[in-house]
């Protein structure tokens, strides 16, 4: 009974300090996130062939790839004192072909690596870690890997074709399932990577083994010829290394062509897009919009690969994937969407409105709302209506986008200069500073001169006053369109949140294009850039001297 | 009513059981303190906000603060962070991006004026109060200078007059209290040329805060600082970068500051009250005890003095009673004997 009675007693001492201790933790400050400074690498691999036998007993060894070829080819060695060849190509594994079993890929690591270290060493030459094993299997490795995907724009495809003769066979092939072989379909040539995919799967490499494979082993061939024939200058191979391809500065160092022919595949140049699907369902009633003509030659000039937007494949979106009420394959993306999604680089509009960002562009439309409704009419500029034509030339869709294309007016159409004011004098707020003159025409004048150039910008704005309505917003287009002071007024107007009052309706509307615009005259914390320091009266009210 | 072993552990328990679950139970009813309603706010748009430092000045003005050291047109007071003093109760920072492709973002700082305020939470003599307007009001006529708001602050803004001998004050933006009530703006808000800075009730300033998140999504992040940080705040701030990269602090959470300590403080009450309770019954459970031992051990020396004395007196009783037995066989022997000898004299007489 005794022991009890001071247990309990203990126990409450206990609960105390328990209870106290938890809040104290709740008024703990969080840690502050580490900062990253170290030394980057394109080149970094990681060794961890052996995660594929089980668990690691060492951490894996990270390893810098060109400083290896560097050392080697300063003792004119080549890729093969570390690279076995089979069929004429070299696999990328160290030292042997497949990996066969936990000790044998671990023992190749440790013989090979070592031995040639150590002969280096011994040489009295500088060479990596010969003794301790956590000089390789480093718990915390440094630096970090800075490679950036390589990716194959027009002009490196232009470049690659021209080197090549146009020989497509060289890189392009498709796969026979039945054969279980490669084999080139002629102009049937699409992306790697609509089969390459990220991991090998069951017939096909992933992309990353499939890239290495295939061009550093062309390159590397390459280089032989040339070291063998042409003079350094001349020399045309491609990079072996990794930072060639990877790292972010050495990638501008790569040749572009500014204006790439286009690629001789027999694209359309001009196509309607108009679903697969049937024009009308069996009550014959419509279930489409009108088709889009479209210039695809153009667009081909705009993007610097086909992926942009022909992105899994180059077959019809719409006849397996964007159907016209989304199926499996294509992620249940309506044809609606995969042609409309603002946010998706892919689709139409999501690429438009890419372009918008266009400093040109920008200063009007960073202040548009994104996903606000357009008027019902506004489909008819893409989708427009058909022309009365011959039945004969209703059968051919290129020949009838061809003509709507044509008849399309891709002019910025405004009002004619007496009557766009030449100067508007505001003055409606005049405190400190003097009434402000606006120049209005001139700023008019220096829109359409920014985007007189653009056929996309033009053919959107080709309504009458269309390129007003940025400033005169809210309002139909008009000659003359409600003055502001309509609308704004005092600040904070608690039934017009979102209203800004007059003063900040004019600072942002200037200062926020001018921003945009990247135009730094008028500076826009320098009020006197616009406003005139007002003078002061000699006298005041009662005429007494100030 | 003496106080049992056992009642007192019971309540030592009950203490220990209330003081633990009493939190998690205080959470189950869900109180949240939402802030008064109808009270006021100031939105901080970073995204609109040019740097052009008119609030620091409007700020100056209306407060009747010192001069500043250099004019509020000189912006080269931007090229280092500056924070607020007792001679300003707000400051502009720039802050570059450079790195990341983007232009430099200007961040006006100045007291947050939480919901439920840390400042007021650690003040002991009640000098800061939440007003129905919103403001965090500062009384200096009852502080005392011990400076915990000024610890207290996760936002690092009360400053402190050290440069006063005799009646030195804590300085902090007011958000104009004052003037609010009379139905003016703030001074920093009135003189912002491009409502950077939103007056309004803060439902509403939460309203076009996420109204603006909404129509352009790719100019804001999207967050509302100040909806939920410390449990909420007055002061409200939207920005086109991370707020971190705005020298803001995202680690301070969602709850107020008040609610992180109220458990702790709580317990000292229960602490202070419970330790005589807890040392005069251990005080006493040890004084019982040797009371207790001490009257059983006088109980047993009198139990033993008793058995003994018992035990002589059964004795000497015995000895009494064996000598009676053995006095009286004699005296009946020598009767006996007597008697058969007169009887023997008798019978010889007779015949």
């Amino acid at each position: 009974m005794k022991k009890r009675g001071s247990l309990f007693g203990l126990a409450g001492i206990l609960v105390m300090v328990i209870i106290v201790s938890i809040y104290a933790i709740g008024a703990q400050e969080v840690m502050k996130e580490p900062s990253n400074t170290s030394e980057t690498r394109a080149d970094v691999i990681t060794i961890d062939t052996l995660k594929g036998f089980g668990v690691l007993e060492r951490p894996v060894v990270v390893f810098f790839h060109d400083l290896h070829t560097d050392a080697l080819e300063k003792k004119n060695k080549d890729c093969s004192t570390c690279h076995l060849s089979e069929n004429d190509r070299l696999s990328p594994k160290f030292k042997r072909l497949k990996d066969t079993g936990r000790q044998e890929v671990m023992d190749i690591y440790h013989v090979d690596c070592m031995a040639c270290h150590k002969e280096m060493s011994t040489a009295g030459e500088k060479t990596g870690p010969v003794e301790a094993c956590g000089e390789c299997h480093q718990e915390k490795a440094e630096p970090i890997a800075s490679r950036e995907p390589m990716g194959f724009d027009k002009s490196l495809h232009f470049r690659h074709s021209k080197a090549n003769q146009d020989k497509c066979e060289l890189c392009h092939h498709e796969y026979d399932k039945k054969a279980k072989k490669l084999f080139y379909a002629k102009e049937k040539e699409g992306s790697c990577r609509y089969c390459h995919m990220e991991v090998t799967e069951e017939n096909r490499i992933s992309m990353r083994l499939a890239s290495h494979l295939s061009c550093i082993d062309c390159h590397r061939k390459r280089l032989a010829e040339d070291k063998k024939t042409a003079p350094a200058k001349d020399k045309i191979a491609g990079p072996v290394k990794c930072s060639g391809c990877h790292d972010p500065k050495k990638r501008q160092m790569i040749e572009k062509v500014a204006d790439v022919p286009r690629i001789k595949r027999k694209q359309p140049d001009i196509v309607l897009i108009q679903t697969d699907e049937p024009e009308t369902d069996k009550r014959g009633l419509a279930l489409k919009m009108n088709p889009v003509p479209f210039d695809h030659k153009a667009h081909e000039g705009h993007n610097d690969t086909c992926r942009v937007c022909h992105h899994a494949s180059l077959d019809s979106c719409s006849k397996k994937c964007h159907t016209l009420a989304g199926s499996k394959e294509g992620k249940d993306v309506k044809l609606e969407r995969a042609m409309h999604q603002v946010g998706a680089t892919e689709s139409c509009l999501g690429c438009h409105e890419i372009n918008k960002r266009d400093k040109n562009c920008a200063g009007c439309h960073a202040f548009m709302e994104k996903d606000r409704k357009q008027e019902d009419s506004f489909c008819l500029t893409c989708h427009m209506q058909p022309l009365q034509e011959s039945p004969e030339i209703a059968e051919k869709p290129e020949v009838v986008a061809g003509l709507l294309l044509q008849s399309r007016k891709a002019i910025t159409d405004t009002y004619r200069d007496e009557d766009i004011p030449e100067k508007v004098v505001i003055k409606e707020l005049v405190d400190k500073y003097e009434p402000v003159e606006f120049p209005h025409r001139r700023i008019v004048h220096t829109l359409l001169e920014n985007i007189k150039d653009n056929k996309l910008t033009n053919y959107f704005h080709s309504e009458k006053g269309a390129l007003c309505q940025a400033c005169h917003h809210n309002s139909p287009t008009a000659k003359n369109p409600p003055r502001c002071v309509s609308c704004h007024g005092k600040p904070f107007d608690e039934n017009n949140l979102l209203r800004p009052g007059m003063k900040a309706a004019y600072h942002q509307q200037c200062m926020g294009c001018h921003k945009e615009m990247d135009i730094e005259k008028p500076n826009a914390v320098k009020c006197t850039d616009c406003h005139k320091e007002r003078k002061k009266p000699e006298k005041d009210f009662y005429g007494r001297p100030l | 009513m003496p106080i049992s072993r056992r009642r007192f552990l019971g309540w030592i328990g009950a203490a220990g059981v209330g003081a633990t679950f009493g939190n998690s139970a205080h959470a189950a009813v869900n109180k949240h303190y939402k802030g008064y309603p109808e009270s006021f706010g100031v939105l901080h748009d970073t995204v609109l906000c040019v740097g052009c430092r008119n609030c620091e000045a409007g700020c100056n003005k209306v407060n009747e603060l010192p001069p500043p050291a250099a004019p509020f047109d000189d912006l080269s007071v931007l090229e280092h962070k500056r924070r607020t003093d007792t001679k300003s109760y707000t400051v502009v920072n720039r802050y570059d991006h450079a790195a990341n492709g983007g232009g430099p973002t200007y961040r006006k700082t100045q007291c947050h004026h939480c919901l439920e305020p840390a400042c007021a939470s650690v003040c002991f003599v009640r000098a800061f109060t939440k007003t129905k307007t919103g403001a965090v009001v500062y009384d200096a006529s009852v502080c005392v200078g011990c400076r915990y708001c000024m610890i207290a602050c996760p936002f690092e803004i009360p400053t402190y007059e050290y440069d006063k001998a005799l009646s030195p004050r804590i300085m902090k933006c007011t958000m104009c209290h004052p003037r609010v009530v009379k139905g003016k703006l703030p001074g920093c808000v009135e003189a912002c040329p491009n409502e950077a800075l939103t007056f309004g009730k803060r439902n509403d300033l939460i309203n076009i805060a996420r109204e603006r998140i909404r129509r352009y999504p790719d100019r804001y992040v999207n967050h509302v600082y100040g909806e939920h940080e410390m449990g909420g705040t007055s002061w409200l701030n939207i920005s086109g970068v991370p707020f971190k990269h705005l020298g803001m602090r995202e680690d301070l959470g969602v709850t107020p500051a008040p609610e992180l300590t109220a458990g702790a403080l709580g317990a000292v009450p229960i602490v202070v009250g419970l330790w005589p309770v807890l040392l005069t019954g251990i005080y006493a459970i040890s004084k019982r005890k040797e009371r207790i031992a001490r009257a059983e051990q006088e109980q047993a020396v009198a139990a033993a003095l008793t058995q003994a004395r018992e035990k002589g007196e059964a004795k000497l009783s015995e000895a009494l009673e064996k000598a009676e037995v053995k006095n009286r066989t004699a005296i009946e022997a020598a009767v006996k004997k007597a008697l058969e000898k007169v009887a023997e004299t008798q019978t010889k007489e007779g015949s």
